[in-house]
């Protein structure tokens, strides 16, 4: 045979779709259609943790949109991936072919091209109108919250604070509680830099801002205990800034409530001041509080925290930041429960490490600051 | 046919040509040749990517043990921060807009170079210079806070996060630059008889691009020019204890930031475009869907940054308009991939090492593109947002979509910049390893972020606790992200074994029919000694070639070299 000079080409027409089109659109389809069933009615605990009883009321709506989207998203995947692998293999080049052949030239469809731009945009438009539903469940619930409550995130714990608890819990000694079947508020904000508080079981997290409260409204639908993770880069033990939530039935939450308010206001009684050391104190202060804290200037020599110099006497300053009177007992409580409004944020002595012969010693030391 | 419109006698009144610069310094290192610029971006491009590809496999090193006990915690944070800024930065800018579209697009125009050549070798040079502060950082602490640097954060790391800020301004100097000079090329530069929409598809992506280069890039500049300013000078743009706000920052970095991941993947889309017509032997479908949905994307690119803060504090009805938005861009893209599919139909498809790249970008893009529907979807996005499942996402888009394509690109133009084919054997068997190492990498990242499992983490014993098989897939993925190694190693030893001893590869190795197949390879200095005067658009392949006034003239209807063919080829009757 004669090699054919590379001129005119070969135009190579193709009847139909291609050969076995049909057979395989209806292969791919079995497949979606098993994959769409399996979504819908199987338990996803290998995709997402406890699928198949929802930690969370959120999680019913968020894990719905889920399987929405990957019943459609598998499918749009896979007969995208599967008719271009069957394109390419139908209409590859043989072996034997002729070096000049080519397809007809195709420029446009204009009607094939009016329905895929078509039926994308019904769906998107639907999902828009499935996720605007769950976003307002999420957001703004219909029920006001039984429990309102604050997390403060820190390098590289996270605080919980209750109402009527006059200290907050630290992680990892302390753990978050949470009573099943309320509508619970919780406060987020953060002592330093950017945190997320992450429930993977709940499907929600928030990020904790400096200088900014976020909130997040959900409904633990199921007792048990849960990991709180940090999902925002915030230094280097990002990775071990984790958590332990307990998810228990209201009435035993109120018992763990109440025994956490007794222990708190027994540790905080119990600080012996006689005896506190101001030299002592000096090296503590040196150590845990001068990297916020001024002690030779007054109170509007700020680092962080306010310049503690004439703490107990400054006319312009007459009461501690938390309004109280500035006794060496009120300063001892500011020391023990921490602080956190509008001017700042200072830890609690768990998250700061102070025995009560710190507090004592520190006590003696800020008093003689004059 | 009558070429009397064209205005000849204007242009041939400017047509004197320079002579090619002597002496190495100029003709090499700092050379004003688009050409010579786009190999000293490719250089410098491979070897950032070794050494950002190194980093990617000290974290999978790192996380072969859920104690993450390879390194110290905070080396490992230095690590995958410089691994996204060395390949976000350094990697794909300059190997995708610096290398292919300064190598391609004057040629596909029909131009001698860029309009502004001396402005293209600042904005080369100033690459190294960027990759030379960044690099600095290593002797005075890396910088380790993630390749978005947020604020407090990233202003409590040291001198480190001050040299990062300084040397991805200059980056983002080199962007803007290159974006302002492809823009006025592109207007001002195309060949007699070459209109908007006669433009080769690859030349309007880089249009695209370039726009989003010129407006994002500045506000990227703005807000590091800030994070500079209060990691060096304490200017608290982003305190919030003092009047500043660490949300501005995160709006302003997105703003650059969502357009970026356009900046590499218009430039894919295009390459896309050109490979398969030529190897489909087909016209591409949709040519002007194809070419308006680049700038639809360019646009709403700009519309849709707050997506990745959907958590972050923002207001809950600020969620939905960016959200509506995001959605959105699911259309052009979704034509785009439909466009591809009607292309390859009917076809006579060669299965060259750049065709294959080229047919598993649409299916790995797809699915890149479909997760980021998921992570657009406000109440999901909740539960994925700072998750592994982000990592899975814009891996797949980023080495499945920009890394593949720029493959596809790499194997398909190599023999134009070099006049050497890369041996086709080597290129495909690369190929699948890098498609194996792809999936194998990254396909499992999908269900331990969903599982629980956040980013940037050194260690993770919790998590393997909650899910035990998290130490399964974390060593599997370790295992084919080496797949990805071996792969781009074998495209590195192609390229070496080619130049010293590729076969020749002839103008049109391909049988392709844009402008740059129309001169010889490589091509000479001045590209066209006469500038063609271009009577249609490039695709069609029943067609003769649209071109007039070339300086040689060509086989009228293009075909593949015989060097190219797996086996000599002997003509059939058609339908036997």
């Amino acid at each position: 045979m004669a090699r054919v000079a590379p001129s005119a080409p070969q135009i190579i027409a193709t009847k139909g779709i291609g050969p076995g089109f049909v057979p395989f659109t209806i292969v791919l389809t079995i497949i979606n259609v098993a994959i769409a069933l399996a979504v819908i009615y199987l338990p996803l605990n290998f995709l997402l943790p406890q699928e198949s009883n929802p930690a969370s009321d959120s999680a019913v709506g968020i894990d719905a949109l889920f399987k929405f989207m990957t019943v459609f998203g598998s499918a749009i995947t896979i007969y995208v991936s599967g008719y271009t692998a069957y394109f390419a293999w139908v209409f590859r080049r043989r072996p034997d072919e002729a070096i000049n052949t080519v397809g007809v030239p195709i420029h446009d469809a204009p009607k094939l091209e009016f329905w895929w731009t078509l039926l994308p945009t019904v769906l998107l438009v639907v999902l828009m109108a499935f996720t605007i539903v769950v976003w307002k469940q999420i957001n703004f619930p219909t029920s006001a919250a039984a429990l309102t409550m604050e997390v403060v995130a820190h390098q590289f714990n996270f605080e919980f604070r209750y109402p009527g608890l006059s200290g907050s819990l630290y992680s990892p000694q302390g753990e978050m509680h949470l009573p099943a079947g309320k509508p619970i508020k919780i406060l987020i904000s953060s002592g330093d830099v950017i945190h997320q508080f992450w429930v993977p079981e709940f499907r929600l997290k928030a990020a904790a801002v400096p200088g900014l409260v976020t909130e997040l409204n959900v409904t633990p639908t199921h007792n048990g205990r849960y990991d709180i993770v940090c999902s925002e880069y915030c230094g280097v033990n990002h990775s071990i800034m984790q958590a332990q939530l307990v998810v228990e039935p209201p009435d035993k939450f109120d018992a763990w409530l109440s025994h956490e308010r007794v222990a708190v206001a027994a540790t905080a009684g119990q600080v012996q001041l006689a005896g506190g050391d101001a030299g002592a104190g000096k090296t503590t202060f040196t150590a845990k509080c001068s990297a916020c804290h001024n002690a030779a200037g007054s109170y509007d020599q700020k680092i962080v925290g306010p310049g503690l110099n004439h703490l107990t006497d400054d006319p312009a300053h007459p009461k501690l930041v938390n309004g109280d009177d500035p006794s060496p007992e009120n300063i001892a409580m500011l020391l023990v429960k921490g602080y956190q409004g509008p001017i700042g944020v200072m830890p609690n002595r768990q998250a700061n490490g102070l025995s009560d012969a710190d507090i004592a010693n520190l006590v003696a030391y800020l008093i003689s600051l004059k | 046919m009558s070429v009397t419109a064209h205005p000849i006698d204007l242009h041939e009144a400017h047509d004197h040509i320079h002579p090619a610069p002597q002496g190495f310094i100029a003709k090499y290192v700092f050379s004003i040749d688009h050409k010579v610029i786009a190999m000293q971006y490719f250089v410098t491009g491979l070897l950032f990517m070794l050494v950002g590809g190194s980093f990617a496999e000290l974290i999978r090193l790192q996380l072969w043990n859920p104690k993450g006990t390879f390194m110290e915690y905070h080396t490992y944070n230095q690590m995958f921060t410089m691994h996204g800024t060395v390949m976000v930065w350094l990697v794909l800018i300059p190997l995708v807009t610096g290398s292919l579209g300064n190598l391609i697009m004057p040629l596909q125009i029909g131009a001698r170079d860029v309009a502004f050549p001396w402005l293209n070798m600042l904005s080369f040079w100033l690459i190294p210079v960027s990759g030379l502060i960044l690099f600095s950082s290593f002797f005075v602490g890396a910088p380790s806070s993630g390749w978005t640097e947020y604020p407090p954060i990233s202003i409590q790391q040291g001198p480190g996060g001050a040299l990062w800020s300084l040397s991805i301004i200059v980056v983002g100097i080199s962007s803007t630059l290159t974006g302002l000079n492809f823009i006025v090329t592109i207007f001002k530069m195309r060949a007699p008889g070459m209109t908007w929409t006669r433009m080769p598809l690859f030349t309007w992506a880089t249009f695209s691009t370039a726009i989003l280069n010129l407006f994002a890039t500045v506000a990227l500049s703005a807000a590091l020019l800030a994070l500079f300013f209060a990691q060096v000078f304490d200017v608290p743009f982003f305190d919030a204890a003092r009047g500043g706000s660490p949300l501005l920052y995160e709006h302003m970095f997105w703003f650059y930031s969502h357009p970026a991941v356009y900046i590499f993947i218009l430039p894919a889309f295009g390459v896309i475009s050109e490979i398969l017509p030529t190897f489909a032997r087909k016209t591409i479908f949709g040519y002007k869907m194809i070419a308006f949905s680049s700038l639809a994307i360019a646009v709403l690119g700009f519309t849709v940054w707050a997506h990745h803060m959907f958590p972050s504090g923002i207001a809950p009805w600020l969620q939905i308009p960016f959200m509506v938005l995001t959605y959105l861009i699911g259309i052009p893209t979704g034509i785009k991939i439909f466009s591809w599919m009607a292309t390859l139909w009917g076809g006579r498809i060669q299965f060259t090492t750049p065709m294959l790249y080229a047919t598993a970008f649409i299916g790995t893009f797809s699915f890149g593109g479909i997760t980021g529907i998921y992570l657009a979807c406000v109440p999901v996005d909740l539960h994925e947002h700072g998750s592994y499942f982000v990592v899975g996402h814009f891996h797949y888009v980023v080495a499945g979509g920009a890394v593949a394509a720029f493959f596809a690109g790499l194997y398909y133009w190599f023999p134009k910049a070099t006049g050497r084919l890369l041996n086709e054997r080597l290129g495909k068997l690369g190929f699948w390893l890098f498609f194996i190492g792809l999936t194998g990498t990254f396909l499992p990242m999908h269900w331990l972020g969903l599982e629980g499992m956040p980013r940037r983490y050194a260690s993770y014993e919790t998590f393997a606790k909650a899910f035990p098989d998290a130490v399964f897939w974390n060593r599997f993925e370790s295992v084919f992200s080496f797949f990805m190694v071996a792969s781009v190693g074998l495209i590195a030893f192609n390229i070496f074994t080619a130049i010293r001893s590729g076969r020749k590869a002839g103008n049109n190795p391909w049988g392709a029919r844009t402008l740059e197949w129309m001169i010889s390879s490589p091509p000479p200095y001045y590209n066209f000694k006469k500038i063609p005067i271009v009577l249609d658009r490039p695709y069609d392949f029943t067609a003769p070639l649209p071109y007039l006034n070339l300086d040689e003239e060509p086989d009228p209807y293009p075909v593949p070299s015989e060097a190219v063919l797996e086996r000599p080829r002997v003509a059939v009757p058609v339908g036997a």
